[in-house]
Order: structure tokens, then C-alpha cells, then sequence
């Protein structure tokens, strides 16, 4: 267990570094920065704009659709990369098997498409 | 080069295959004609299962394994699968009436059916925990959409949105517990745990244990992890429900059974303590919760808790006649509860659809055909001779004696007289109450579930001997 | 013939029932409107009763009720079915008795095979001696008259089917009874005739007093049966029979021996002779037994005068005289039957001096005579015991009849305070009352005369040790006997009428209801004449034979004849002084009772209520009976058995249902939060107990 134990030793310590410098870059601002404000200074026009509605607005569906459909695809690819680089070990069962991957999400994208989800009206 | 990964055998994984192609060319079809093709592809998939089905009978015979040893195909796989594909395939069936009231007959739901059901077949074939996970998954996935099928319902939503949400607690359980084990001894195959457990077993593996039973308990929704239940059955489509208390329970059971005989046959007595505790409170909680309930669909929901703990006492003994019970007992349980959803899914009068127990007041009277074959279910259910549902609960009470739990059958046959107050208040409700309005005409479908779901039952006791002896023939194989 | 005599009022019953519930059946439709008719006329009748302002005779309730109500279908038909089915027995009775009693035919009449279980064999046969003709005669003939006499009582009735099928019912079960070859039909029939009497007292059953009454008669009669049923056992115990021949063959064998009785070793005879007593005694309305007689009086008053004064509570003398073999062994058992008789006579008589309703004032009467036959039983003279039954039946049931008919005539008023002066609006009737009164009274040469004076002569001639206390008791009731039997006269028929409205509608009753009574007063006043010499004198052996057994040593008939004539005298001497003192208080001056009653108001009440034996009863038994009961049946039953059992089961078991359904609140957290708390619960029991 002690062992065990040790070997995370320096992931401790690195999440005692982390934490340490965090918070002390967190707190030294406050005790050595030349604070002078004045009313121009703390005026929204100095750091963006008012805002014009309330930050929990409806959004359309639709963006969430999209934003899915664009998660598996992107998976897609990031299960593409690791497989191309090792692709010389992986013989024809690895070959194969990313095709069948591809044509399941051929079909996939093949459903969507043809229930609509890719058009915006 | 040598490939590091040589071709697989093929032939054990043909019907998972054969599924998972068909279930494609399905969705395809419904993709490129709309819901008008949805009666169908309903047809089609039902026949699809059953070949399936077929073919799963069909398979070179003994123990086959593929994939790296990751999948087996054994008589246990064989008899769950078939079970599990017939009943998918009953639900598929109930569905149509169902759909067609309601206005609204998607395409899509065969399809889910069959997914899900691909990942039951693979769940019950796993013979690693990555495997099952896999399978765990894809079942659940399909069964979370299902549940909230019917989008436009609020309570359709919540049930499904509840569902998700827990399955994915239970699932992250389940890998939590699954990386534990694999931690502590080195591999995820069973047979490789169950090799490793011969020498160890610390603190850290039962731990591991604990998640991953905790996992299976919530799919076969066993007391504590049973919340979701009567929630998701009374909120999803009647039909879905009847699905979700079919094959789902099936291929959960065989997937515990699995887990706990092949990977666990060296910490039976930790696993035993799990279950033996499960299985009371399920028992228990079922059968009293139950009693409290006016809407049919949420009172079958706690029976099936209830009925999961009955079917757990078996597990729980750990003996090879245990899980033959086991297996009987789902295998009834199924014909059982599919029979009592026909005619929940055909209870609707002035074309609405009603669900509570009262509004089958003086069915008898109404419709004494369907009062009668339902009243035959609700006693088998209670576990009232001669019906299949006594022998049912008789063979895992059995084992749970021989294997000297006395406590938990005493306790098994208490909750089952509990249990038999809000089955026979059914009857009541049925035969002595006044008449309310008569429900609609039960369609034909329906009614051949409903009378061949009886029928099985109450004429059981004559022929028990298939049953039984492929039961027999499953547990045999699952402890080679 | 003896068959016919037994079994047709059996018939006569079966056939009245048919007829009654025939009739029910017929009127079932309109029932529910009737009975709520009838319930309140009767609860008015009640009003009107305890209107008239005295406590004691409240529920001296009307004999009628809802005279409204049709009566039921084929009522003639059931009347005359049921009479002539007792005429015919009757007649042939009198034949038996003179056939058996002087032609010496007695016999043994099997009937049927009853019980036959190892040792124990029980054959039903019809035993016929001098003592069932005895008995015979008075029951069927009382019997036969009352059924005719109820044909004029009843005719208000609506039930009169069911009236005359109870009667002829209880006529069955006596002739079993007086018929028994063994104990076990003794008992049947002793239990047939407990059985009948209760149908008969709560005939009424409208009336909560009725119900009352009924439950109390059958109640008290178990504690004496069960004392009998004891006693049958104890002698199938010491004997190995129950059958009377056998029994009374070996029971000289038994004298001196001893059995083991509640821990204690007594004498055998004496313990079986004790405990059959205690049947009588409960039968006979003997002291501590007898409180039921009294409130017996709520039924019809032809079941007063054929039950309870004529032939049902005789049974117990009837008993006694039947198994005078073994009675003859025990003296213990004799003194003890000596004692209680002459306790009842002296009490009872002392009880009926001050009651107000005229039934009462006979059924006390009864209890007090019946109180004389012991005596002379205990004495050792049973023929006695036996002839003063036979007389009593005839003269009390002219007298309970009689009293009917004035209660008839005055619109069921029972109350003898609120009558007067009708000695010249039902003469029939006066003058019947007049015999009978004269009979009870022992007046010389009537029926009454001879058996009571030779009671009285036995108990002097006695040996037992109580005799004499037996004596003196029995002189000193027959003084008493004489006062409260011309009370009753003076106060009923002679002095100022007290409720002129009755007095002024009171009628002679008709021929159905007079004829019985004139039958009956041919009875009392030649009974004890024509049979003396039978029952009493030297023809007893001759008479009786092997029926009545006598002891070598009994000479008591022998000793009677020579008592002193002063002592012979006595009884007489007392009955002229109850009469004038009685006509001094009731005629001459109607002021010196209440004074009286005033100047000793304890031992006024202490009478009145009778020395409080329903009020000790009431503290000592009644009340902690029935509060066992209700500790039983609330805490032991309702809480214990019910509470932990069937209703405490359910009630948990909807409270646990009650408590699961709201763990499922619906929220998502929750369910995440209790399959949280599951798994750490289980790993938490790993880590402390579940390691092996």
C-alpha cells in the first residue's frame, strides 16, 4: 500500500505547486497593483458593452442538433487518427473494421439527412 | 508483417450479425419511406427476430467463442437469447394497436426494438467486461430513447429523461467497478478474474464488486437501485413498458448470472451477501409498495421489482439448479408479464386510454373472456397452483433451501403472500365490482397474447419437461 | 300404545312447523313493513305497562302484543292437529297407568340401536313402569288440556302455528324423558324439554324481558346440567353402564367405596348421587338454582302452567325418584336433598307472601311445593314425593290456568293490585281458582290434603339428620302457603275493583279455555282421595313394585301412619290460620298490610326482592362473568389475536406500503441519492463486517 501510495507522491506535489501558485497569483494583484479608479474607468464602455438581454434566452433547438451531429462526426475522426497511424499493425480485421465504423455512420448520417435534421426550416 | 490482429471466427456472432445488417436495412428503408412503411418494417422485424431466433438454435452446437475469447455462445447464451428475441419480438407485435390509437406510428420503433435487442444478444454472449459493457450500452442507449417515445408526452419525457440519467449513474458504476477489478488483477476476461481471484481477494476487489453488481442491479431494477422503475413504466408507452419488462429483464438476469458465475466463482460468498440482501428488499419493497398503487402500469412496475427478487433468491443460492431456476423463473415471469401488458395496452374506453386498476371494474361482466385469461395471469403472478407462476417461484425457493438460506425463502414466501393481496385485489376489482363502462374492443393481436400468455400458464404444470430441461442444459453450461 | 304415546306429539310438532314456517314463507313479502309495526306496538305496550308506576311489575310485561297482525295461515289447522295428537296419547295414558300401575304389565320397548362406541352401549327403548305411567298421565294430560286451553288463550296470536309446535315439541321431550331406559336418553330428553322451554319463555321475542328470561332459564339450567353430565360420567365411570338396570344391579357393590373428585376421595355413591342432584336442583328451581323460575313467568301462561309449574320442573323429583337405588345408599346425599327441599319450601313461600303480579305469586308456589316433594325424597319416601307431584300438576295448573284466564279477562293485566272485586264477573273462573286454592292449601279431602299432610308426617317420621328441620320448614310454609294463596283470592276476586275500566270489560272466558279448568279441578280436588292409598298408604308396594326402592332400613312409609296426632293435625292448623290472617289483612281490614309493610320495611324489601339473590348473583357471578368476557373477548380476542393477528398484520403491512410509496417522491436526485446510499451501505458492510 505504501508503495502505492508513493507513487503518486509527485502527482501530490505537483498539485501542491499548482494550488500554491495559483492562489498566490490570485492574491498578489490585490496587495502590489496601483488601484486609482474613477467613474470612466468603471463604466461598462471600458470593458465591453451593457448587455442587451437577459443571459438565459431561449435558444433554438436546432443549434443543439447541429452541434450533436457535429460531436459524432468529429469523434469520428479523432477514432481516424490512431487507427491511420497504426493501420501497418492492424492487418485486414483492422482495415474492416473501420469500414464497417464508417458505414455505420454513413447510415447514421444517412438518417439524419433524411429525416431532415441537416435543414434549417 | 504478421497482423497482431488475426480474423475472428464468424459463425457464433452470425445472429448478432444477421440483427444488426437487418436492423440497418430497416432503418434505411424507413428513412426513405416515412412512416407510411411502418407496418411494414413492424412485420418485417418481427420476422427478422424469429429467424434470428432460429438461427440462434441453429448454431454449431456446444460452447463457441470469438472476438479473443471476449464473446461465448454456450446453451446459458442460447436459451437467453431466444428467450429474449421472442419476447422483443411479442412487444413489437403489441405495439401496433398501440401506436395506431394514438396517432402517431413511427417507423423507428422496431428498429430501436432490434438494437436494443442486438444489445441484449451481445450482453449475454459477453465473456469480458468491456464486452458487456459494450452490450450493456447499446441496449440501454436504445431502451433510454424508447422510454421517451413518446415525445410529445410530458410524463414520456421525465420517464426517459430519468432513465438516461440514472442508467448513466449505474453505468458509471459499473466502469468504476469494472476498472477496479481490472486493477487489481490485471484483466477484464472472466476467465482471467476469475483465475486471479483464486489467490487474491482484498478489499480493493470487493469494492470493485460491489459497483459492478451495483450496475446490474439497476438494469434488472433491484431495491436500492430500482428508483427509476415505476417512474419509467407508468410514464413511457404502454407497449414500451411491455418491452421494458420483457426482454431487458431477460438479458439483465443472464448478464448478472454471467457476471457472478463466470468472472466471481471465488467470492461467491461476497456476491452472495449482495444479492441475498438485494433480494429481500427487493422482494419485499415490491410487494409492499405495490399495495398502494391505483394505476395498473406503476403496480406491474413494483411487481417486477418484486419478481426480480423472487428470481434473485435463486441467483443467490449459487448452485447450478439455482440458476436453472433462475432461468424458469424469467422465462415464466416473461410469459407472464407480456400476457398482463396485452391487456393493459388494450384498456381504453371512448378512445382514451385509461391505466388504473379501477377502471377494470366489472370486466368480468363486460368482457368476462378477457377478465378471465387476466385473472389467470394476476394469480399466476401471485404464484397460485397449478399455474406456472407457483412452479416458477417452488424452483428457486428449492434451490435457495438446498443451498441453506432458510431466511431468505421464509422471507421469499411471506412477501409472496403480501404480494398475492394486490394480484387478487385486481381479481376483485374484475369480478365484484360494479361495471363502469365498457373498455373497447380488444384488438386481435392483443388477444392472442393475452389468451396464449394465460394459456402457457395455466396449462404449464402438463408439459413442464422442455422448459425445464433446456433450463437444465443453460445452468449446465454456464458452470463448465 | 306406548309408541303412539311418545311419538305422536312429535308429529303433532313436525307438522305444526311445517304449517308455521309455510305461513312465514307466505308472508315474507310484506314482512320488513310488518315487523317494524310490530316492534313499535310492542314497545307501546310496554309504556303503557310501566305507566301504572311500580318497578316490580314492569316487566310483568302484557301477554299480547301486535293483536294487529293477521294471523298466520292454517293456525286452526296446526291447533287441532297438535290437540288431538295429545288427546289421543292422554287417553291412552290412562289406559297405561291402569294397565301398568294395577295390571302389573310393565315393559321394555326397544327402539331403535343408539350409541355403541367400546364399553359404552346406549340403545334408545322406552322404559314402562308404575313410575313412567305416573308420569305419563300427568304429562300427557296436562299437556292435552293446555294445548286445548291455548286454542282460547293464544287466539290473538299471529304465531299460533309455532306456539302449538314448540308445546307438542316439549310434550316429546318429557315423555323421552319419563320413558328413559338410561342416563344418556334421561338426559336427552332433560335436555330437549331445556331446549323447549326456552323456545317457549322468549316465545315473545320481540320483548328484550322475554329474551332475557329465556337466556337466564337455559343459562342456569347448564350449571345443573352440567353437574348431571358429571354425574353420568361418574357413574359410566363406577359402574361401566349408563343403562338404568345395570347400573342399579351393581350399585350395592359400590357402598363404602371411594373415587378421587377434585382432588379429594369421597365416597363414589355419594359424589354421583351429589352431582345428579345438582341437576335437579337446576331443573327444579331448588334453592340457588331457582332464580330463573320466577322470571320464567315472561312466556305465555299455558307454558307457565305446563312447564313450569306442572310437568318440566318435576323432572328433577321425577329424577330423584328414578334412581332411588343409588339414593338409597348415599344418606349423605339424602340429608343434602332434605335440606335444600325444606330450604326452598320455607323460601320460596316466604318470597311469595309480598309479590304483586298474581303469575309470580303461583311460580313461587311452585318453587315451594316443588321444595315439599324433596323432602319427602330426601326422607326416604318417594311414593310421597311422587303423589304430591301427581296432585301438584293437577292443582297448579288449574291455578296457573286460572290465572290466565283472569289475566284474559283483564286485558292482560297481571298486576293483582290493580284488580278486585271480579268474583262476580267471571264466577267460572273464581270458583276454579277457589278448588285450586283449597287443593294447594291442603283444605281436607281435596287432592292437596292428602299429599302435602303426608309429607309433612314423613318428614317428622324421618332419620336422617335434617329431617326435622325438614319438618318444621315444610309446617311453617304450609301456614305461609295458606297466606299468600288466599292473598292472591282476596286480592284478585273479593274487596273494591281498583281499575274500573278493566273491571268493567272483564269477561267470562269461553267453553275452550273453562272446560280444561273444570277438567283439571275434577283433578285436584279427587286426585289425592281416589290414589292415597297408592301412593302414600299400604298399596304402595303393590302400586310401585320395582320402580321405588326402599332401603332395608326405610320404614319411613310404616312411621308416617303413626306420628302423633297432634303432628298430623299441624299442617291442617296451619292452613286455618294463614287463611284468617290472610282475611283479616286482605277483607276486613285492607289498611294493616301497608301499614305492616311500613312498620318493617327491611324485611318487606329483604321479600320483595326476593332475600336478593338476583342482586348477590348479579355481584358475585354475573358481572365478573361478564367481565371476563369482555376481557377475553376485547383484550383477548380484539387486541391480542386480532390486534398482533389478522388486523394488526393488515394495518402494518398498509403502513409500511404507505411509508415505501413515499420514498418514491419523483425527484431524480432522490433516486440518484438512494442508489448512492445503497452502494455505500454496501461498501460499507464490507469493509466492517462482510470480510470472512
Amino acid at each position: 500500500m505504501n508503495e502505492l501510495l508513493q507513487d503518486y507522491l509527485p502527482l501530490v506535489i505537483f498539485i501542491g505547486v499548482a494550488f500554491v501558485l495559483s492562489i498566490g497569483l490570485l492574491v498578489v494583484p490585490f496587495l502590489v497593483a496601483h488601484k486609482n479608479p474613477d467613474p470612466e474607468k468603471l463604466s461598462a464602455y471600458e470593458c465591453g458593452f451593457n448587455a442587451f438581454d437577459d443571459a438565459r434566452m431561449q435558444f433554438d433547438v436546432r443549434f443543439y442538433l447541429v452541434a450533436i451531429l457535429f460531436i459524432i462526426f468529429d469523434l469520428e475522426v479523432a477514432f481516424l487518427f490512431p487507427w491511420a497511424i497504426t493501420f501497418g499493425n492492424l492487418g485486414a480485421f483492422g482495415f474492416w473494421s473501420m469500414m464497417v465504423f464508417l458505414a455505420v455512420l454513413t447510415i447514421g448520417f444517412i438518417y439524419e439527412w433524411r429525416k431532415g435534421a441537416l435543414e434549417w426550416d | 508483417m504478421t497482423a497482431a490482429f488475426p480474423f475472428p471466427a464468424i459463425v457464433p456472432a452470425v445472429p448478432e450479425l444477421m440483427l444488426a445488417i437487418g436492423g440497418v436495412i430497416l432503418l434505411m428503408v424507413g428513412a426513405f419511406r416515412g412512416d407510411r412503411v411502418a407496418p411494414v418494417i413492424n412485420g418485417l422485424a418481427i420476422a427478422l427476430l424469429i429467424l434470428v431466433a432460429i438461427t440462434v438454435l441453429y448454431l454449431p452446437p456446444g460452447t463457441l467463442t470469438t472476438f479473443g475469447g471476449s464473446f461465448v455462445v454456450d446453451d446459458f447464451a442460447r436459451f437467453l437469447k431466444v428467450v429474449a428475441l421472442l419476447s422483443s419480438a411479442v412487444a413489437i407485435a403489441m405495439s401496433t394497436d398501440y401506436f395506431a390509437a394514438v396517432n402517431h406510428e413511427p417507423f423507428e420503433y422496431p428498429v430501436l426494438i432490434i438494437l436494443s435487442t442486438l444489445g441484449m444478444l451481445m450482453l449475454v454472449s459477453a465473456n469480458d467486461l468491456i464486452a458487456l459493457y459494450l452490450g450493456l450500452e447499446l441496449m440501454s442507449l436504445a431502451l433510454y430513447v424508447l422510454a421517451a417515445f413518446h415525445r410529445v408526452s410530458a410524463r414520456s419525457s421525465e420517464a426517459g429523461l430519468k432513465y438516461f440519467v440514472l442508467g448513466a449513474l449505474s453505468s458509471g458504476m459499473y466502469l468504476y467497478g469494472a476498472s477496479l477489478v481490472y486493477g487489481f488483477t490485471g484483466t477484464v476476461s472472466f476467465d482471467g478474474i476469475a483465475h486471479a481471484t483464486l489467490q487474491t481477494s482484498g478489499i480493493g476487489l470487493i469494492f470493485g464488486l460491489v459497483f459492478i453488481f451495483a450496475g446490474f442491479c439497476f438494469k434488472i431494477s433491484a431495491v436500492p437501485f430500482h428508483m427509476w422503475t415505476p417512474d419509467v413504466y407508468e410514464g413511457a408507452p404502454t407497449p414500451v413498458t411491455a418491452f421494458f419488462s420483457a426482454a431487458p429483464k431477460v438479458a439483465g438476469m443472464g448478464m448478472v448470472m454471467r457476471g457472478a458465475i463466470d468472472a466471481f466463482p471465488n467470492v461467491v460468498d461476497q456476491w452472495q451477501q449482495i444479492l441475498v440482501f438485494v433480494a429481500i428488499a427487493s422482494m419485499a419493497l415490491g410487494s409492499f409498495a405495490a399495495i398502494g398503487q391505483r394505476n395498473f402500469k406503476r403496480l406491474m412496475a413494483y411487481s417486477a421489482i418484486a419478481h426480480m427478487g423472487f428470481a434473485l433468491v435463486g441467483l443467490a443460492a449459487g448452485t447450478e439448479e439455482g440458476v436453472r431456476g433462475v432461468l424458469v423463473y424469467i422465462t415464466i415471469y416473461v410469459t407472464m408479464t407480456l400476457g398482463a401488458f396485452a391487456a393493459i395496452t388494450a384498456m381504453r374506453r371512448d378512445g382514451r386510454i385509461v391505466e388504473d386498476v379501477a377502471d377494470l371494474a366489472g370486466l368480468a361482466r363486460t368482457s368476462p373472456a378477457m377478465a378471465f385469461w387476466l385473472a389467470m395471469l394476476m394469480f399466476s403472478l401471485a404464484g397460485i397452483p397449478p399455474l406456472a407462476g407457483f412452479f416458477a417461484k417452488f424452483y428457486v425457493f428449492l434451490a435457495a433451501i438446498k443451498a441453506g438460506l432458510y431466511t431468505l425463502a421464509v422471507i421469499g414466501v411471506l412477501t409472496s403472500v403480501v404480494g398475492a393481496y394486490y394480484y387478487l385485489a385486481v381479481v376483485k376489482v374484475m369480478y365484484f365490482d360494479e361495471p363502469a363502462k365498457p373498455l373497447e374492443k380488444m384488438a386481435y393481436e392483443l388477444k392472442i397474447v393475452l389468451t396464449v400468455a394465460a394459456a402457457l400458464n395455466i396449462l404449464f404444470f402438463l408439459y413442464p419437461g422442455p422448459l425445464l430441461e433446456s433450463a437444465a442444459l443453460a445452468a449446465k453450461s454456464l458452470f463448465e | 300404545m306406548y309408541q303412539a304415546i311418545v311419538f305422536l306429539p312429535l308429529l303433532g310438532a313436525i307438522l305444526a312447523g311445517i304449517i308455521a314456517l309455510a305461513g312465514a314463507r307466505a308472508r315474507h313479502s310484506g314482512y320488513i313493513d310488518m315487523h317494524g309495526h310490530d316492534d313499535y306496538g310492542a314497545a307501546h305496550a310496554h309504556g303503557g305497562g310501566a305507566s301504572h308506576g311500580d318497578a316490580a311489575v314492569a316487566h310483568a310485561a302484557h301477554d299480547d302484543h301486535a293483536a294487529h297482525e293477521p294471523a298466520a295461515a292454517g293456525s286452526r289447522a296446526a291447533e287441532l292437529i297438535t290437540s288431538t295428537l295429545l288427546v289421543v296419547p292422554a287417553i291412552l295414558s290412562w289406559i297405561a297407568f291402569f294397565q301398568v300401575g294395577f295390571g302389573g304389565q310393565e315393559a321394555r320397548i326397544p327402539v331403535l340401536p343408539w350409541i355403541h362406541s367400546g364399553d359404552l352401549v346406549i340403545d334408545w327403548s322406552l322404559r314402562i313402569d308404575s313410575l313412567t305411567a305416573v308420569m305419563l298421565v300427568v304429562v300427557t294430560t296436562v299437556s292435552a288440556l293446555v294445548h286445548i286451553y291455548s286454542i282460547g288463550y293464544m287466539h290473538e296470536d299471529p304465531n299460533r302455528p309455532r306456539f302449538m309446535g314448540y308445546l307438542s315439541l316439549f310434550t316429546f321431550a318429557m315423555l323421552m324423558l319419563v320413558t328413559a331406559d338410561d342416563l344418556v336418553q334421561l338426559f336427552f330428553g332433560w335436555e330437549g324439554v331445556g331446549l323447549a322451554s326456552y323456545l317457549l319463555i322468549g316465545f315473545w321475542y320481540q320483548r328484550p324481558s322475554a329474551n332475557a328470561a329465556a337466556i337466564k332459564a337455559f343459562v342456569v339450567n347448564r350449571i345443573g346440567d352440567f353437574g348431571f353430565g358429571l354425574g353420568i360420567f361418574a357413574v359410566f365411570a363406577a359402574t361401566g353402564a349408563v343403562n338404568f338396570d345395570t347400573v342399579f344391579s351393581q350399585a350395592p357393590a359400590l357402598v363404602g367405596k371411594t373415587m378421587h373428585f377434585l382432588s379429594w376421595e369421597i365416597d363414589t355413591l355419594t359424589v354421583i348421587c351429589l352431582l345428579l342432584f345438582m341437576g335437579a336442583m337446576g331443573k327444579s328451581a331448588q334453592f340457588l338454582l331457582h332464580t330463573w323460575l320466577p322470571d320464567a313467568m315472561e312466556g305465555p301462561t299455558p307454558v307457565s302452567a305446563l312447564i313450569h309449574a306442572a310437568t318440566m320442573v318435576t323432572a328433577g323429583v321425577f329424577m330423584v325418584a328414578r334412581l332411588s337405588p343409588l339414593f338409597e345408599l348415599s344418606p349423605t346425599a339424602l340429608t343434602v336433598v332434605t335440606f335444600i327441599g325444606a330450604t326452598t319450601a320455607f323460601f320460596a313461600a316466604t318470597v311469595g307472601l309480598v309479590q304483586n303480579d298474581i303469575k309470580r305469586v303461583i311460580a313461587y308456589s311452585t318453587c315451594s311445593q316443588l321444595g315439599y316433594m324433596f323432602v319427602a325424597m330426601g326422607v326416604g319416601a318417594y311414593s310421597v314425593g311422587m303423589f304430591h307431584l301427581f296432585t301438584h300438576a293437577f292443582f297448579k295448573a288449574l291455578l296457573f290456568l286460572g290465572s290466565g284466564s283472569v289475566i284474559m279477562a283483564m286485558h292482560h293485566e297481571q298486576d293483582m293490585r290493580h284488580m278486585g272485586g271480579l268474583k262476580n264477573r267471571i264466577p267460572v273462573t273464581y270458583w276454579m281458582m277457589v278448588i285450586g286454592t283449597l287443593a294447594l292449601t291442603g283444605f281436607p279431602l281435596t287432592a292437596g290434603y292428602f299429599s302435602k299432610d303426608a309429607i309433612i308426617e314423613a318428614a317428622y317420621a324421618g332419620k336422617n339428620s335434617m329431617a326435622i328441620y325438614g319438618f318444621v320448614m315444610t309446617v311453617v310454609a304450609a301456614g305461609l302457603t295458606s297466606f299468600y294463596s288466599w292473598r292472591l283470592i282476596f286480592m284478585t276476586f273479593h274487596g273494591e275493583p281498583h281499575d274500573r275500566e278493566h273491571y268493567e270489560h272483564a269477561h267470562e272466558s269461553p267453553l275452550v279455555v273453562t272446560v280444561p279448568l273444570g277438567i283439571l279441578a275434577v283433578g285436584a280436588l279427587a286426585a289425592g282421595f281416589v290414589f292415597k292409598d297408592y301412593f302414600a298408604g299400604h298399596g304402595v308396594e303393590h302400586f310401585f313394585r320395582e320402580a321405588l326402592k326402599f332401603a332395608d332400613g326405610n320404614h319411613v312409609l310404616e312411621e308416617m301412619h303413626h306420628t302423633p296426632a297432634l303432628i298430623a293435625w299441624m299442617p291442617t292448623v296451619m292452613m286455618v290460620l294463614g287463611f284468617l290472617v290472610a282475611y283479616q289483612f286482605y277483607i276486613r281490614r285492607p289498611d294493616i298490610p301497608v301499614e305492616f309493610a311500613r312498620q318493617h320495611d327491611v324485611l318487606y324489601r329483604f321479600l320483595l326482592n326476593k332475600w336478593y339473590f338476583d342482586e348477590i348473583y348479579d355481584v358475585l357471578i354475573v358481572r365478573p362473568s361478564l367481565w371476563l368476557g369482555r376481557l377475553f373477548w376485547k383484550g383477548g380476542d380484539g387486541r391480542v389475536i386480532d390486534g398482533l393477528g389478522p388486523d394488526g398484520v393488515s394495518a402494518r403491512v398498509i403502513d409500511i406500503t404507505r411509508s415505501a410509496m413515499r420514498l418514491q417522491t419523483g425527484y431524480l436526485y432522490h433516486y440518484a441519492f438512494a442508489m448512492l446510499i445503497g452502494l455505500a451501505a454496501f461498501v460499507t458492510w464490507f469493509t466492517f463486517a462482510g470480510q470472512h
